[in-house]
């Protein structure tokens, strides 16, 4: 016979739709409180910063950007932010995913919404062909990656629309003059929510710079890069979001107006400057405070949970057992 | 003269973990002894699992990830064809739900065999595999879809899962149906073992078939992969070692792009003695990676000339450098070819 | 006309042929001739001969790729160059392959998608004709998916031949073709895959509520990890912990008492470099040599599981 439940007992094997519905709830009321809050950025995230900041004025950024609407919470706001900083530097970028055949329509998207962004505040946009070449999506991550690393002029001879709408092979334009191999590039990012990481990690990172922007999820596996030295940088999930936009507006190692310095950098001595121009804080800030509710209802979750299964525990003890 | 990039030691490295596994696997195959295996709860679980669809007349849901045909969906497929045979012998339905078409043709087959084989193809139900989709989210839809409407009383998820992982093993949770699941991904294990009743951690996801068939032929390349594992632990440490050692030694020469290193002059004068034009010579050495001595700069800075990651011996045994002599390499050129009109 | 021949690189190698050339012509058409023959000639097959064609088959493709990586690669190689020797002429020819073999491994994907579209529309037209309860989620999906590759098509065939001054960028050129892929890919199917990803964000919420417990010492070790991780997730609680710890201790001593050294920050990223880090890379060590004897044994066809029965 099943004993009677009590409270405890109820709390513990609670219907589970509840909690989605307090979930639901702290994250519509997170999402819509915007407020700054104060940081302290990740060492991996900050070298990421710092890795991206290093690539010349005019220099050629490879960007495989290998995620999906699905994970835009994290991968956008990665996205966004990568392209801004480059976008401020004049750095110029190819573009491609080996991942998802609906990963360019994304991009596409973000590119469209930051050109807009910067119309609007009288900064000069980026352009396709010019500014940027978006070669969009190449099926089999693993022999595409090979075969970049084997001869990228072969594998992207692809042709796209110049300036006057002549479809010419990328290597012309001004983006990809100068890269005749993989790692005349001044650097790979690879922005991600899947298993393509260890794959351009595996056949690239020892042929070019390379540094990445991951999903929370797949954070641990970009961990083991980073720390073998494979990856330069890594932005991880929605918290590497908020560090990498905070440090566009805080710079590392650069004071701020109260002159102390915001973001300490101990790997240089060297200040990374902030971003001047445009926006920095963006989609990070304004998810930031719904990621503390969230986390915060899980760990109280958690808490109760265990106390519900002690108080019940306590509350059966001598009595009939089942 | 050398001329080829032979990275020898890392090709050598494999081929030692290669022999291991054969060697393994000859030895068992002849050897006729039975081999020990550890226990693995996973996988003894299966039994209880089939046991309890076939009690509540429920299906047992298989799912070999998302992965496109590979050795990690082949190793599922193989586990999975343990299950529907003893499935196939208590008469329980099964549902195979694939994301890839290519897996999709694999598993049919395979499927079909096993019941053909135990002499039940009248039992076999050709709708039991099927293709999804293979978008990620609408396979991660429509198989929840599926464990809800048939209600499941069993799920084997074993493969590469992603995102989808948590999405299945919760919602088949929701129905308390048993769970075994093992991905070769990584980052989707906690989720597993948040949500699951048995984990296959790692590895012994490849173990699986091994464990369940005994075939001396999967257990001898069990124990080379502990051979092979031992090897790379003895690799680890000595490395370790050698390494911390030393890093504290002064580095000489670095690799670094040998462009880098000389003066356009140079370049000029070099690409001009073997008679190529300046941009096929810089095409050849961008980006070469060639033993230079360390800068200027960097040899009389203390903080900066203790050797990095990647100027150590052990690094460089395993990603070696090409000789500078090699870049002096002339090949004969393709004739041009004028790339023709349209139409003949 | 549309340009219905691969554009051939200039500096051409043995897989690569001018485009309109005869030579081309005379490829692709022999190509087909010998793939329709060599179907025929399959199907008359004994079916005790097939898992030896599966495993000659599988052992030559996997040789090409043992190959590539077992035979020496030419240095500092540039597409203009010719081989001087033997050894380099295999290996450019190695590597001039290796796109070919990648292109013939997705277009067999793509043949193979046509079974499994097979699949799904006899399941689902099988249901529908035998008035399965369930038959409306399959008289949606049929009408969905016809319409996605309807709409799909006639939008990219747009954009592709029929664009060439770009237009199409601008939404009022669009037509309804144009209109009708938007609300269907990206007003829909997009939304619907990241609502359901959101999903994930409810079900971590109730795997951790049922798995967090202290029931076991194992269990109360991943949960206080998991705790101090999903902490140091949350800036503005790190960011007030290290002010109070800096007010606490306005000058800390240097040394294994060093309260820097407990700050949550800090702790999670020791958590995460010195337990997390290395013991994931041993599992990666585990699937990898995995990976590599499974491997081995398909090519080698010493796999006697259900596979190559």
């Amino acid at each position: 016979m099943r004993r009677k439940q009590n409270f405890w007992d109820e709390i513990q094997f609670i219907d589970r739709r509840w909690l989605y519905l307090v979930l639901g709830v702290f994250l519509v009321l997170g999402l819509n409180l915007k407020c700054a809050v104060s940081n302290v950025c990740a060492e991996e995230g900050k070298d990421f910063y710092a890795t991206v900041m290093k690539v010349p004025e005019g220099g050629t950024v490879l960007i495989q950007s290998d995620w999906t609407t699905s994970t835009r919470g994290e991968s956008q706001g990665h996205l966004e932010s990568l392209l801004r900083i480059l976008m401020t530097k004049r750095v110029k970028f190819l573009i491609y995913t080996f991942a998802d055949p609906q990963a360019p329509q994304v991009w596409r998207n973000v590119i469209r919404v930051i050109n807009e962004e910067r119309e609007s505040q009288n900064l000069p946009v980026y352009r396709p062909w010019v500014d940027y070449i978006d070669v969009g999506y190449f099926a089999n991550a693993e022999g595409s990656s090979i075969a970049v690393r084997n001869d990228i002029r072969r594998f992207f001879s692809r042709q796209v629309k110049d300036d006057k709408g002549i479809n010419r092979s990328i290597f012309e334009s001004p983006v990809m003059t100068k890269i005749n191999k993989v790692g005349d590039a001044d650097l790979f990012v690879i922005v991600t929510a899947s298993a393509t990481l260890d794959v351009a990690v595996q056949r690239l990172s020892d042929r070019v710079n390379m540094a990445a922007m991951v999903t929370g999820v797949i954070g641990p596996t970009a961990l083991t890069f980073y720390q073998s030295g494979q990856l330069k940088g890594v932005a991880i999930g929605l918290k590497g979001v908020y560090d990498t936009e905070y440090m566009m507006a805080n710079g590392l190692n650069t004071p701020g107006p109260d002159g102390k310095i915001v973001v300490e950098y101990d790997r240089s001595e060297a200040p990374v400057p902030k971003i001047t121009e445009g926006k920095t804080l963006a989609r990070g800030a304004s998810y930031i405070v719904a990621l503390h509710f969230a986390l915060g209802l899980v760990i109280f979750a958690v808490v109760v949970g265990n106390i519900a299964m002690f108080a019940s525990r306590a509350a059966n003890k001598g009595g009939k057992r089942r | 003269m050398q001329y080829l990039d032979t990275g020898w030691f890392g090709v050598a490295f494999v081929a030692l973990l290669v022999f291991f596994l054969l060697f393994n696997i000859i030895r068992a195959d002849r050897g006729g002894k039975q081999l020990y295996i550890r226990r693995i709860p996973g996988l003894n679980a299966i039994d209880d699992a089939i046991g309890r669809a076939t009690e509540m007349g429920r299906p047992v849901f298989m799912v070999p990830g998302i992965g496109d045909l590979n050795a990690i969906s082949v190793q599922a497929i193989n586990v999975f064809a343990h299950v529907s045979k003893l499935a196939s012998q208590f008469g329980t339905p099964i549902r195979i739900c694939i994301a890839n078409a290519a897996v999709y043709t694999v598993a049919q087959e395979v499927i079909r065999d096993v019941y053909q084989k135990q002499g039940m193809i009248d039992r076999y139900d050709v709708d039991s595999v099927r293709f999804v989709s293979d978008r990620q989210f609408a396979f991660a839809a429509g198989v929840s879809g599926l464990l809800i409407r048939e209600k499941a009383a069993a799920t084997f998820l074993l493969g590469e899962f992603f995102a989808e992982s948590l999405i299945f093993a919760e919602t088949a949770n929701s129905l308390g149906a048993i769970q075994v699941a093992g991905s070769t991904q990584t980052s989707q294990t906690p989720f597993f073992v948040a949500a699951c009743d048995y984990v296959l951690l790692g590895d012994e996801f490849y173990a699986a078939s091994a464990y369940l068939t005994r075939q001396p032929i999967l257990v001898g390349s069990l124990v080379g992969q502990d051979w092979c594992k031992i090897l790379v632990a003895g690799f680890v440490l000595v490395g370790a070692l050698a390494n911390s050692a030393e890093r504290t030694q002064v580095a000489t020469v670095t690799r670094a792009g040998y462009l880098d290193t000389i003066s356009p002059e140079q370049i000029a004068s070099e690409a001009e003695a073997l008679g190529v034009t300046e941009s096929i010579y810089r095409a050849r050495v961008a980006s070469a990676q060639v033993e230079v001595p360390v800068k200027e700069e960097r040899a009389s800075n203390p903080k900066l000339n203790k050797k990095a990651r990647n100027e150590t011996s052990f690094f460089r045994l395993f990603s070696p450098m090409i000789s500078k002599e090699s870049l002096t390499i002339v090949r004969p050129q393709k004739p041009t070819v004028e790339p023709e009109g349209e139409g003949e | 006309m549309m340009p219905w021949l691969a554009q051939a690189d200039p500096r051409l190698n043995m897989w690569a042929l001018p485009p309109y050339s005869p030579q081309l012509w005379i490829a692709v058409i022999a190509t087909v001739l010998v793939g329709i023959l060599l179907v025929f000639g399959l199907t008359f097959l004994p079916t005790n001969l097939r898992r030896p064609i599966v495993t000659v088959m599988t052992f030559l493709a996997g040789s090409f790729y043992v190959g590539l990586w077992l035979w020496p690669q030419p240095v500092a190689k540039v597409e203009t160059d010719l081989p001087r020797d033997m050894v380099e002429s295999v290996g450019f020819w190695f590597q001039d392959a290796q796109q070919a073999l990648a292109n013939v491994a997705n277009i067999l994907t793509a043949f193979l998608l046509l079974l499994g579209m097979y699949s799904l529309l006899r399941i689902h037209l099988g249901r529908i004709s035998k008035k399965h309860p369930d038959r409306a989620f399959s008289v949606v999906l049929i009408i969905s998916m016809f319409l996605i590759v309807i709409f799909g098509y006639a939008d990219w065939r747009m954009r592709t031949f029929l664009d060439p001054q770009n237009l199409l960028e601008l939404k009022t050129n669009w037509t309804i073709w144009n209109h009708g892929r938007d609300i269907l890919f990206d007003g829909l199917l997009m939304q619907m895959d990241a609502a359901m990803f959101s999903l994930i964000a409810f079900f971590i919420l109730s795997a951790a509520f049922r798995a967090f417990r202290i029931r076991s010492v194992e269990a109360t070790v991943m949960m206080v990890s998991a705790l101090i991780l999903i902490i140091s997730l949350m800036p503005l609680v790190i960011y007030q912990s290290e002010m109070l710890i800096k007010a606490w201790f306005p000058n800390p001593s240097p040394g294994s008492f060093n309260p820097e050294n407990y700050k949550i920050g800090t702790i999670a990223g020791w958590v995460k470099s010195n337990l997390q880090t290395p013991s994931l890379r041993a599992v990666e060590f585990g699937v990898g040599l995995g990976a590599l004897a499974m491997g081995l044994r398909l090519w080698l066809g010493l796999e006697k599981g259900g596979v190559s029965v």
